[in-house]
């Protein structure tokens, strides 16, 4: 039961991470690779602050949001000078910087060792200790994640990201300004990431490098377009599927010793058969086919 | 100083080897190809097969894994890539399928020849000689001339054949290209195979320098596209350019700063291209038309 609620738990914050990812990549069409690095900027930030100075989650959380937003602004702004792939290449160039910077600066990170001891939250006196509690902290912030995004997506201001997926000089025709947009879009998509990275620091109560490579970025990008991008549910479903699925060829009883090995070849060809089947993911309508 | 420069020009001509497939598949076909990583792995772990394994001469069995990397560079050109084409999928949808091709063949390779690292170096490395006042050894002087000979060979296939034209074509415009009669579909699997063979021939020449891990293709897909996007990504020469010009800024800057700090250093420089010189060292505004 333990592990299915873990399962839960993990599930529930990676749709956070795919839900910021969609409406960057799949509202506005700007595919970003570095989700995870804003992902562990918002874990490293509330981690840094639990355990040096003792701050409270909630201010960690918010805390982590905010650097992650600021950190945004120096990504993007450059970045979305560039178009389609040249866009894609640079993000990738700074998610390897971050994670450089998460590995190397020894000083602040503690670099490979990570950080343990991360304390379990305690929200306005309610404290986050078993396993459900943490269940229903998930859900409320992939809850809190779908609202935001919901209601960007379905405001003017969702509309105008529409638009510029579509044809971005015609949104600049009608006297949007679209950087404003994108770079407004870029910092709520990175400030949800960040929270489900101090959410999951929280969890697992240790961080280390490993959790926020470019693999990771590339494994967020695959749910949203194997859920279906630009569409309510396909995050959420390709958040579910791509967590649940490895867990579950764990119990088709593959040899041990090359279970590893498998499971990622089975993921691997599974995206490539998902891509040339149903491109649109698996509940999409909208299916880069620019 | 003359010896940082030397360890640059030989990374870096692996670099421009890997930059140079990758740029090919790119310009033709406009997709990222991440696969190419994988096949760069492939060719040399086929190579270590046959000649530590089976035990043949090394050139046959080099050659051979450069062939069969080539053969596998076609069926995804032929199965996946045109299939995707033919149903008008985008370059995100190619890059995904490439991507999940990637992680496959990674983890096949590690399957078959497990995780730890192995190496094609035979015997004891024997001591260098000097050059110029840089201390090389010789696998390091074939690196470097082989990848110059190949890099030269493919400009000129490219630059002055009939089948280099066509590709050229199909890279500037693919539906003009096909009005004008040249076979499209056999141009872009050339570019399929030409690219695996160029990243087969990088894998084994690296692997004779250092260890081989089934997942070094990753890195060394990373380092030729920083390479290709630095020199210029629609230039022929541009991916050799870039490849010496990151391999010297790589080794420069292992040498004034912290080990670690290598990976930074490179996709710093990446990102400054990127927003001042987005075209590359070489290209100018006419390349786009031109290439």
């Amino acid at each position: 039961m333990d592990y299915v609620v873990h399962i839960l738990i993990l599930v529930a914050t990676y749709m956070v991470l795919a839900m910021s990812l969609d409406l960057l990549a799949g509202s506005t069409g700007l595919l970003s690779i570095s989700h995870a690095a804003f992902c562990g900027l918002g874990a490293y930030t509330s981690a840094l602050l639990a355990t040096c100075f003792g701050v409270p989650f909630f201010i960690g959380l918010l805390a982590g949001m905010a650097v992650a937003a600021l950190i945004s602004f120096i990504v993007s702004l450059p970045s979305l000078r560039l178009h389609d792939d040249y866009f894609v290449i640079a993000t990738f160039g700074f998610q390897m910087i971050l994670f450089s910077i998460f590995n190397n600066w020894i000083g602040l990170t503690r670099g490979p060792l990570g950080i343990p001891g991360i304390p379990q939250p305690i929200l306005f006196g309610w404290h986050v200790s078993s396993r459900l509690d943490f269940l229903i902290l998930g859900a409320a912030l992939a809850g809190f994640a779908y609202f935001v995004v919901h209601r960007i997506i379905s405001a003017p201001f969702g509309r105008v990201l529409h638009a510029i997926r579509e044809d971005e000089v015609f949104a600049k025709a009608l006297g949007k300004n679209t950087l404003y947009f994108k770079v407004t879009a870029f910092a709520v998509s990175a400030a949800l990431a960040a929270s489900a990275g101090s959410l999951y620091a929280h969890y697992i109560t240790y961080i280390d490098p490993t959790s926020f490579t470019v693999i990771e970025s590339i494994l967020i990008i695959s749910m949203v377009i194997i859920g279906g991008a630009g569409s309510t549910w396909g995050p959420l479903v390709g958040a579910a599927v791509l967590v649940v699925l490895p867990e579950a060829l764990r119990f088709v009883g593959l040899p041990s010793g090359v279970a590893a090995n498998l499971r990622q070849i089975i993921y691997g060809s599974l995206l490539v058969i998902m891509m040339m089947f149903r491109p649109c993911g698996l509940v999409g309508k909208y299916g880069f086919s620019k | 100083m003359i010896q940082l420069l030397a360890n640059g020009i030989v990374a870096g001509s692996a670099f421009a080897l890997v930059g140079l497939g990758f740029a090919l598949v790119y310009n033709t076909t406009k997709f990222f190809h991440f696969a190419h990583g994988a096949l760069y792995t492939l060719g040399a772990y086929l190579a270590l097969f046959f000649w530590q394994h089976l035990g043949w001469p090394p050139l046959p069995s080099g050659l051979l894994a450069v062939l069969l990397t080539g053969a596998v560079g076609w069926l995804f050109g032929r199965f996946v890539f045109q299939s995707l084409r033919w149903r008008q999928a985008g370059p995100l949808i190619c890059l995904l399928a490439s991507l999940g091709t990637m992680i496959a063949l990674q983890n096949l390779i590690a399957l078959l020849a497990g995780e730890e690292s192995r190496t094609l170096r035979r015997a004891a490395v024997i001591e260098g000689f000097d050059l110029l006042g840089a201390r090389i050894t010789q696998v390091q002087a074939v690196i470097a001339l082989v990848c110059a000979g190949l890099y030269a060979g493919t400009w000129w296939a490219i630059s002055y054949t009939r089948m280099g034209r066509s590709l050229r074509a199909v890279a500037n415009d693919v539906d003009l290209a096909t009005v004008v009669g040249v076979n499209t579909d056999r141009a872009i699997l050339l570019t399929f195979v030409a690219g695996a063979g160029l990243a087969a021939v990088a894998g084994i020449l690296v692997g004779c320098d250092t260890d081989l891990t089934p997942a070094m293709g990753f890195q060394a897909l990373l380092m030729g596209v920083v390479a290709v996007v630095c020199g210029g990504l629609k230039t022929i020469v541009g991916a050799a350019v870039g490849g010496l010009f990151i391999g010297i800024v790589q080794s420069f800057g292992v040498a004034y700063m912290p080990t670690q700090w290598k990976d930074a250093i490179v996709f710093t420089v990446l990102i400054l291209f990127l927003i001042f010189r987005p075209l590359g060292i070489l290209g100018s505004p006419l390349h786009r038309a031109a290439k």
